[in-house]
């Protein structure tokens, strides 16, 4: 029992370390609670049958480390965005390359026929109208 | 007289529900997207969406402009550079052009939809990279619905429904054309929900949305909350996708219409 708990506890500290070195730190505190319930459960039982403690003492400062550096990184590690200069560039590149597109296209277009279903809802009673026909009638939105 | 009635109640509801009320032409809104681990909430990337006015010779247009960067974190692990873009009428967000240049961990996709509204079609543009490094380009013309936007016009129409018309337990359907294909996106009101963000404790709708297709996973699983206020500001999103569900949270919005 003591032998079994005490490998668990050494592979969960272990997988605590690994885990806090990565940007997945937050997820170290997983393993490590484990590491300690099993290794304080090894400890007991060492203790009970007068067995060396050496590897639960390993699996402790494993698990005590991997904890500090988990702490530490989400305390003080800031969320910043990286470098994003080749995103700027592609944004500039994209929107030259969009005016000469949008230039091509006929801009007035919609205007004149976007009365459909705007928001999802239905109208299809005023596929028919010609809006710019009712824009010529020049009522104002507070007449109405 | 009767027929000018008629007109005029037309042209009302064209004027209800044509009309950009929610979205200003600066406006910057900064999100912080968090991934679900295994119960563990982590931050991975900053999603910013954009508006800003572009003059054509013909015309000014709306740039509506959304990023997604991951931290610097995880750039080493899995780097995410991600520019969606669309630019729409500014009275009614319908779209002209539609742009996703997406490069997530080394798999890069370019879409260009240019919109023909007369004639219900979209000239698509693809451009993949290849397991040898090289991009190839596909070229097609997709019939598309009247009323069908592209995502990032879509995400922006949905600020624009008029709640007082649009009652907890309703439900309303866009159509968006996404990879070359439509889809049925379908929002349903679940009401009002006191939500507190980093904008403050705002009163918010509570909106769940659901597609017919995979991409969004669970009937309830996927939720917005947009502020109950002029500006209808998306303040938090909750996801559900194929690899595992995540959050969308505001950090801070500026150059806001009302």
């Amino acid at each position: 029992m003591k032998k079994a708990l005490t490998i668990l506890a050494i592979i969960s500290s272990i997988l605590a370390v690994i885990l806090s070195v990565l940007p997945l730190s937050n997820l170290a505190f997983i393993p490590a609670i484990g590491s300690l319930i099993f290794g304080l459960a090894a400890f007991y039982f060492a203790n009970k049958n007068n067995q060396p403690k050496h590897t639960v003492q390993l699996a402790f400062l494993l698990t005590i480390i991997a904890l500090s550096i988990a702490t530490y990184k989400s305390i003080f590690t800031e969320t910043e965005v990286g470098n994003t200069e080749a995103l700027e560039k592609k944004e500039e590149e994209s929107v030259e390359d969009s005016m000469e597109i949008l230039e091509g296209l006929d801009t007035e277009e919609i205007d004149g026929i976007e009365v459909e279903e705007l928001d999802g809802i239905e109208t299809d009673e005023l596929e028919d109208v010609d809006t710019n026909e009712l824009d010529d009638l020049d009522i104002e939105d507070e007449d109405l | 007289m009767q027929r000018l009635l008629i007109l005029a109640l037309i042209l009302f509801h064209v004027a209800l529900f044509s009309q950009n009320t929610a979205i200003g032409t600066s406006e910057k809104l900064v999100f912080t997207a968090s991934y679900n681990m295994s119960g563990i909430l982590t931050d991975l990337a900053e999603v910013k969406m954009e508006t800003s006015p572009v003059k054509t010779s013909k015309t000014t247009l709306l740039r509506l402009k959304c990023t997604a960067t991951t931290y610097s974190k995880w750039d080493s692990f899995f780097k995410i550079r991600d520019l969606y873009e669309s630019y729409v009428s500014p009275r009614s967000l319908t779209p002209y052009l539609y742009k996703r240049d997406i490069d997530e961990g080394g798999y890069y996709k370019f879409m260009q939809y240019t919109f023909s509204h007369k004639t219900h079609t979209v000239k698509s543009l693809k451009k993949k990279r290849n397991g040898k490094g090289e991009i190839w380009e596909e070229k097609k013309n997709v019939s598309i619905g009247s009323s069908t936007r592209d995502i990032v016009s879509t995400i922006y129409n949905i600020r624009n429904i008029d709640f007082s018309q649009f009652q907890k337990g309703t439900s309303k359907t866009f159509k968006v054309i996404f990879d070359n294909k439509e889809h049925v996106v379908n929002i349903k009101n679940l009401g009002q929900e006191q939500l507190s963000t980093a904008l403050g404790s705002k009163m918010c709708h509570k909106l769940s949305i659901s597609m017919n297709n995979d991409v969004l996973k669970g009937s309830n699983d996927n939720l917005l909350w947009l502020t109950a206020d002029a500006n209808k500001i998306p303040v938090f999103a909750k996801f559900k996708i194929a690899v595992g569900n995540g959050e969308l949270k505001i950090k801070s919005a500026s150059g806001l219409k009302n």
